[in-house]
C-alpha cells in the first residue's frame, strides 16, 4: 500500500484565526501533595487546529488533561471553552460540553461488536421498549465511513488491530457533537502505514472544525501534524511555538532543556567474528512465526523491525519459555534450549523487557524495591540455607541499580504507580541488571518514554552489550534501530524478510523490508 | 517543591490519616463508647482477655484466607473445612482411637490436600475461584456428612484435646499463643520470604509476576492450601473449645473471616490486604461483638452491627481515599 505523508503535512487547518480562541488557558496551576504539577500554564487552542502538547514523561501534560476533563480538580488558574469560563467537576460534565478523551489504554468492551461498542452509553432509539438495533445501525455507519473503518459493525473489537480499535475510540466520540478531542500516544502501538492513517482521519476532523490536541513524544509526527505545538517541562509551559517556526532541534532542547547528548553508535564492533550466545532454528509457532531461524552473537544488539502483529513477540515469547514452538529448534551456547517456563528461561540466563510495562513489566502498587528484585529472590537470602530474605539486600540491589540507571524517584520504598512513564520503564529494564544474564530481550524498550530517558536507555543498551550481553531489540520505531543495533532482521507474517547490517540498516530500508509479502 | 496554602495540606493529611487509620479510630472510639457505657464489666482484664481469647480462632482461620486473598482468588470453602476438620479430629480420636498426635496432623494434611485441590482447579481448570471453592464446600460439607452421619461426635474424648484450646501456658491462654504463633509465622512467610514476595507479585499482577519467572498456578495452589490449613487450625481448636466434633460448628465463620479481612485491607494500607490489618480488623468485630452481647442486644442487632460495620468502614476509607488524591 503506497504511503501518504505529504497530505497531511502541507494542508493548514481552516479557520485558523479566528477571534475567539475554542480553549484558552490561562495561569493554570495545580501541587499535588506539595509537589508542582503544574505551574502557571497558558494555552490557546483555535477550532480546527491540531494542538500538540510534548514534554518529558512527568512535564505536566497528562495533569492538564486530567484537569480538562474534570478527573482532578485545579488549584487555581482559568478555562475558557469558546469564551465562556469552564468547571467541570467529572468527565460525564466534559463530555456534555463537547471533549472527548482518548487514553493511551482504550476504553472499549473487547468482547462487544464495534456496533455496541460506539452506541455505549448512548441514548438509543428503541421501539416498544427495545433498542431499535436497526436504525440505530444507519447512524452508526455514517460515523464508521468518516473514519474509514471498513469492517462489519458486528465484528468484535478485540479480533480488531489496534489501529482499527484507535478508529473505533475516535468514531466513538464522533458520535456526539465534539469540539476538541485528546489523544493521548495514539501512534504509540501503530505501525508507520497505520499512523498515516490515523493522521487522515485527524485531517478530516480539523476541517470540521474539531480542535484535536495531540500528545505525542514522536516529534517528527507532531511537526508534520500538529499547527501548534506547546512544551512542557516540569509543570511549565516552556515554548509556545507553531510547525512553521518549529525544528526538531528547537523542541528537543525545549523538553531537555538544554543539549542532548549523541547516543549514536560510533564503531560497531565485529560481532560476527564473536562466539555464537544463541541460535534457532526452523521456528514455528501457529500461524505467527513461521519458520524462523537466526544467529545471536555475544555482545550483539540484534533488531527485529516490522509491522505490529509481524510475529516478533509471539517470537520473544517463545525464546523466553512464555510459549512453546510447534517445531523448529533452539540451542543456547551450543547447547539444546527447551525452556518450560519464563522461570526455566530465566535460569537460562534469559530475560525479557515486556512490550507493556504497565501490564506486563510491572507490579504497579509494589515499590521500587519490591519490583526490582522480583527476578532476583533466592540471592536475598539472609544465608543461602535460610529461607529468609534480607531487607537490607533488597536495599542495596535496588539501591545501585537506582543509581546505575538514574532513576528518578522519591525513594526505592515509593510504589512504581507513582513514577513516570520513562522511570517505570528503567524499573522494568532495572529487574534484569541484578543477575548474568546471556541474552536479554527487549520489547518496545522505549515505547511512550521522553527523549531524555529514550537516549539513556539507549546507551544502557550499548553498554549491557558491550560488557558481554546478548540483546534482542524488537522495535515499531524505525528510527531507534537504526540507532542501536549492529544487525536487524525484519519480519514480516511471521517469516523473516531481510537482513540487514551495519550501514544498510536505514529506517526506509527497515520499512521497505516489513512490507515485502513473506508469501511471495 | 512549591508553597501550599496550610489549609489544604492539613485537610489532605486528615483525609489520608482517616483513610488508613479509620479502622483503629472507630475501633477506639468503640472500645471507650463501651467503656463508658458498661464500666464495671466491659473494661476489665478479665473481658480483655475474654476477646482475645474468643477472636482467635476467627484470627487463624481469617490469617489463611488473607493469603488466598492476597494472591488474587476467593475461598468460600474455609468454614466448611474448618467444620470437616472438627468432626473429622474428633472422629479419629474417638471412632479410629487415634492418639491426638497422629489425629491433628492427618487433618491438617487432609485439608491441605483441600486447598491444592481447589488451587488445582483455579490454575489448571481455569474456573473461577468462587465458583471452585463454593463447589469444593460443598463436597467437603458432604465429606463431613458422609464420615460421621451429622451426628456430634462428644463422648470419649480425651481430656489432653479439650485442653489444647482450654488450658493456659505461664497463665496466658493456649489459643492465644496458638493465635500469636500462627499469624506471626504468616507475617514472616509473606513479608521475609520468597514464597511470600511472590504471593503478593501473583496477587499485584499476575502476567507481570509470570514474566519474572514466578511460577504464577503453583504459587496460588500454596497460598489455597495455606487458607485450607489455617482454617482446619481452627477448625480443630473449636471441637476442642466446644468438646465435640459437631457437623455445621465453624460454618459460621465464614462471614466474619471475610469481614476481618477487608476491614483489615483499609487499614494502614490503601486497600491492600494485610496479617496486620487481618488482625485488627478480628478484633475490631471482637470489641464490637462482646460489647454488644454484654449490653444485651438482641441477635438481629449484632448482624446488623456486623454488615454495617464492614461496608461503612470500608467505604469510608476508600471514599477519603479517593478524596485525598484528588
Amino acid at each position: 500500500m503506497p504511503l501518504e505523508e505529504s497530505e497531511v503535512a502541507i494542508m493548514d487547518a481552516p479557520g485558523k484565526r479566528t477571534a475567539v480562541p475554542l480553549l484558552r488557558i490561562a495561569g493554570l496551576s495545580k501541587s499535588f501533595g506539595g509537589v508542582r504539577a503544574l505551574s502557571n500554564v497558558n494555552l490557546e487552542v483555535n477550532p480546527g487546529e491540531v494542538h500538540g502538547l510534548i514534554g518529558s514523561n512527568g512535564a505536566g501534560k497528562s495533569t492538564l488533561i486530567k484537569i480538562l476533563s474534570g478527573d482532578i480538580a485545579r488549584d487555581s488558574g482559568e478555562i475558557f471553552l469558546e469564551g465562556l469560563p469552564l468547571y467541570v467537576s467529572n468527565p460525564q460534565e466534559a463530555y456534555k460540553l463537547g471533549f472527548s478523551f482518548i487514553h493511551q489504554e482504550l476504553n472499549l468492551i473487547p468482547k462487544f461488536s464495534i456496533l455496541k461498542n460506539l452506541t455505549l452509553g448512548l441514548r438509543k432509539k428503541t421501539r416498544f421498549g427495545l433498542i431499535d438495533w436497526k436504525s440505530v445501525q444507519g447512524e452508526v455507519l455514517q460515523v464508521v465511513a468518516k473514519v474509514g473503518l471498513t469492517q462489519s459493525l458486528d465484528t468484535p473489537v478485540e479480533e480488531l488491530s489496534v489501529a482499527d480499535q484507535w478508529l473505533v475510540t475516535i468514531a466513538h466520540a464522533l458520535m456526539r457533537k465534539i469540539k476538541i478531542i485528546s489523544m493521548d500516544e495514539p501512534t504509540a502501538s501503530l505501525s508507520a502505514e497505520e499512523s498515516e492513517r490515523l493522521f487522515k482521519v485527524i485531517h478530516d476532523l480539523t476541517s470540521e472544525g474539531i480542535a484535536v490536541l495531540y500528545v505525542s513524544h514522536r516529534l517528527d509526527e507532531v511537526l508534520a501534524l500538529c499547527d501548534g505545538i506547546s512544551v512542557f517541562k516540569d509543570g511549565k509551559c516552556v515554548l509556545t511555538t507553531t510547525r512553521k517556526e518549529a525544528t526538531k532541534n528547537i523542541l528537543v532542547e525545549a523538553i531537555v532543556g538544554g543539549q542532548v547528548s549523541d547516543t549514536s553508535r560510533q564503531t560497531p564492533p565485529n560481532v560476527q567474528s564473536q562466539a555464537v550466545v544463541m541460535q534457532l532454528t526452523d521456528l514455528c509457532k501457529g500461524r505467527k512465526v513461521n519458520k524462523v531461524s537466526l544467529t545471536l552473537h555475544k555482545g550483539q544488539v540484534l533488531g527485529l523491525g516490522g509491522l505490529v502483529g509481524s510475529g516478533r513477540t509471539e517470537l520473544a515469547n517463545l525464546i523466553f519459555g512464555v510459549e512453546r514452538p510447534d517445531s523448529g529448534s533452539m540451542t543456547l551456547e551450543g547447547k539444546p534450549y527447551t525452556p518450560k517456563s519464563t522461570n526455566d528461561a530465566i535460569s537460562n540466563g534469559v530475560g525479557l523487557v515486556p512490550e507493556e510495562r504497565r501490564t506486563q513489566g510491572l507490579i504497579l502498587k509494589g515499590s521500587v524495591d519490591f519490583n526490582m528484585n522480583l527476578t532476583n529472590l533466592s540471592q536475598l537470602r539472609i544465608h543461602p540455607a535460610s529461607p529468609f530474605l534480607s531487607k537490607r539486600k533488597f536495599a542495596l540491589v535496588s539501591n545501585a541499580i537506582v543509581n546505575k540507571l538514574r532513576i528518578k524517584t522519591p525513594s526505592i520504598h515509593t510504589p512504581v504507580v507513582n513514577l513516570s512513564g520513562g522511570n517505570q520503564q528503567k524499573v522494568v529494564i532495572g529487574k534484569w541488571l541484578s543477575r548474568d544474564l546471556k541474552v536479554l530481550i527487549m520489547d518496545e524498550p522505549s515505547r511512550g518514554v521522553d527523549v531524555g530517558a529514550r537516549a539513556e536507555i539507549h546507551a544502557k543498551i550499548r553498554e549491557l552489550a558491550d560488557a558481554g550481553a546478548s540483546i534482542i531489540v524488537i522495535s515499531s520505531d524505525n528510527e531507534e534501530l537504526p540507532h542501536i543495533c549492529d544487525t536487524v532482521l525484519v519480519l514480516s507474517e511471521g517469516r523473516i524478510t531481510g537482513e540487514l547490517t551495519g550501514g544498510e540498516i536505514t529506517k526506509e530500508a527497515i520499512l521497505h523490508k516489513s512490507y515485502e509479502h513473506a508469501s511471495l | 517543591m512549591a508553597v501550599v496554602v496550610n489549609g489544604k495540606i492539613r485537610k489532605h493529611t486528615a483525609l489520608l490519616a482517616v483513610s488508613k487509620f479509620g479502622t483503629i479510630i472507630g475501633m477506639l472510639i468503640m472500645y471507650l463508647a463501651f467503656s463508658i457505657a458498661v464500666p464495671h464489666i466491659f473494661p476489665t482484664w478479665k473481658n480483655m482477655v475474654n476477646i482475645a481469647n474468643q477472636a482467635t480462632l476467627a484470627a487463624i482461620i481469617s490469617g489463611g484466607l488473607t493469603m488466598a486473598l492476597i494472591v488474587g482468588e476467593m475461598d468460600l470453602s474455609i468454614a466448611n473445612v474448618a467444620s470437616f476438620s472438627g468432626v473429622l479430629v474428633t472422629g479419629l480420636m474417638v471412632q479410629s482411637k487415634m492418639p491426638m498426635g497422629i489425629a491433628i496432623p492427618i487433618v491438617i494434611a487432609i485439608s491441605a490436600g483441600i486447598g491444592i485441590i481447589n488451587g488445582l482447579i483455579i490454575t489448571k481448570l481455569k474456573v473461577n475461584s468462587v465458583v471452585a471453592t463454593l463447589g469444593t464446600g460443598s463436597i467437603v460439607i458432604g465429606l463431613n456428612y458422609a464420615y460421621a452421619q451429622g451426628v456430634p461426635i462428644a463422648s470419649g474424648l480425651p481430656e489432653s484435646f479439650k485442653q489444647l484450646s482450654l488450658g493456659k501456658f505461664i497463665g496466658i491462654p493456649n489459643n492465644i499463643i496458638f493465635m500469636t504463633v500462627v499469624l506471626f509465622a504468616l507475617w514472616v512467610f509473606i513479608n521475609y520470604t520468597e514464597w511470600g514476595i511472590q504471593i503478593r507479585a501473583t496477587g499485584g499482577n499476575p502476567s507481570a509476576a509470570r514474566l519474572s519467572g514466578i511460577r504464577v498456578d503453583r504459587i496460588k495452589i500454596m497460598a489455597l492450601a495455606i487458607a485450607s490449613v489455617c482454617a482446619s487450625i481452627t477448625g480443630i481448636l473449636l471441637a476442642s473449645l466446644i468438646g465435640s466434633g459437631t457437623s455445621g460448628a465453624a460454618d459460621g465463620y465464614l462471614m466474619p473471616a471475610f469481614a476481618a479481612v477487608f476491614l483489615g485491607s483499609a487499614t494502614l494500607k490503601d486497600g491492600d490486604f494485610h496479617i496486620v490489618g487481618t488482625l485488627i480488623g478480628v478484633f475490631f468485630i471482637g470489641i464490637g461483638f462482646n460489647g454488644l452481647a454484654i449490653f444485651g442486644v438482641p441477635t438481629f442487632v449484632q448482624y446488623f452491627f456486623r454488615g454495617g460495620v464492614l461496608i461503612l468502614a470500608v467505604g469510608l476509607s476508600s471514599v477519603a481515599r479517593i478524596m485525598a488524591t484528588k
